[in-house]
């Protein structure tokens, strides 16, 4: 899973196993899943977060979501780039869980 | 041929079958005169033969002690159910089928002993009743429920948290326990209200409106903070029952808690076990 890191491709694909709602400024992500035990692996994602999810396909790399980002929001590279780590981060430990 | 109405939480159920049936007490104060139905469970003596032959199941109800039940999808769109015995554990009790407007049940089940059957054993009667949420302002939650004769409160939280502890505790205090263990909450007009459900045990069908859900857990001493916004909705929704191969069911969900959660507030409420939570919760709601 920490390919994904290099390829946010594979995220893109695994998006369709996930249904979302917005609530706000964020949003709330819940697997589809073939068994109870892993009912409770559904997480939320600040408006960053949110935003990064929405944008993903965009992006063939790292460097394209950073730059998607202080496109959209007013945040320099460093700060942008972190919000990416922390993003990926929060997806790499949860998303094994459930697949 | 004979025919049983039953109503939780405000949906009628019709149970028809030629064989004779006997239900659990615990749905006998369920029980109503002859009605409309909004669910049709038609029961059947015996269990059809290898009736899931080549496929393979979309979800399995099960944890590391006990496999409750599984979930095919037919060629015809229908859901099929290979209900497990809780006692035998492997043994197939029940085989059903649910058309696609989850309205319509044909239950299978193994006769009982006197040549009856129970359509409703469990699990089956809670799988029932959660398909009858899935397409109503309704979710199927485990919690604890009470109502002080003002505000209706849920508690919710993991086998042991305390849910069946918060019962007792406000039971003694002399307020109305709506259920301890597994409710239905409705949307009724612009209100939220949280019924009980048949258990093993009897008790009379009752509801509450719904006020504030607390998520519990033991603390060495009483504390409590309001979640808002997404972390509310999921962490109610943790609690909620859930068959969640379906992306409509979990559309339905969001939805519904969504909404919810703009009117009952939610609350993570660490605590003491003893009386003096009423009033510390009582003191420390916002709302």
């Amino acid at each position: 899973m920490i390919r994904m890191t290099n390829n946010l491709k594979i995220l893109s694909e695994l998006k369709s196993q996930f249904v979302t709602r917005a609530i706000g400024d964020e949003l709330v992500i819940v697997p589809l899943t073939g068994n109870v035990a892993k009912m409770n692996e559904l997480f939320t994602l600040n408006a960053t977060g949110k935003f990064i999810w929405e944008n993903v396909e965009k992006a063939d790399t790292v460097d394209d979501l950073v730059g998607i980002l202080t496109d959209e929001f007013d945040i320099d590279t460093d700060k942008a780039r972190n919000d990416v780590a922390s993003f990926l981060h929060k997806l790499e430990t949860t998303l094994p869980k459930v697949h | 041929m004979n025919t049983i109405w039953i109503q939780i939480a405000g949906f009628k159920i019709r149970l028809t079958s030629e064989s004779e049936m006997e239900l659990e007490e615990g749905y006998f104060p369920f029980i109503i005169p002859e009605s409309s139905a909004d669910i049709d469970v038609q029961g059947y003596s015996g269990l059809p033969e290898n009736p899931f032959t080549g496929l393979l199941p979309v979800f399995e109800a099960e944890n590391d002690d006990q496999k409750f039940y599984s979930i095919y999808r037919l060629a015809d769109h229908r859901l099929g159910f290979a209900v497990y015995n809780q006692r035998e554990r492997t043994d197939i009790q029940q085989i059903a089928f649910l058309s696609v407007d989850y309205r319509h049940w044909e239950v299978y089940s193994r006769p009982l002993a006197d040549n009856k059957i129970n359509p409703l054993r469990y699990p089956m009667g809670p799988i029932i009743m959660y398909y009858m949420t899935v397409n109503a302002d309704a979710v199927l939650i485990h919690a604890s429920c009470i109502y002080d004769g003002v505000k209706g409160r849920i508690f919710s939280g993991f086998s042991g948290t305390g849910k069946s502890t918060t019962s007792r505790i406000w039971a003694e205090a002399g307020y109305l326990v709506i259920n301890d263990d597994r409710l239905i909450i409705r949307k009724e007009g612009d209100d939220y209200y949280a019924h009980n459900t048949p258990m093993y045990y009897v008790d009379q069908p009752k509801k509450t409106i719904l006020n504030s859900a607390f998520l519990i857990s033991h603390s060495p001493e009483n504390r409590i903070k309001k979640l808002n916004g997404a972390i509310a909705v999921t962490r109610v929704l943790a609690f909620c029952i859930q068959n969640n191969f379906d992306p409509d069911f979990v559309n339905n969900n969001l939805a519904f808690l969504s909404n919810m959660c703009k009117k009952v507030s939610v609350y993570e409420l660490g605590f003491v076990p003893d009386s003096k939570m009423i009033d510390f919760v009582r003191q420390n709601e916002t709302e």
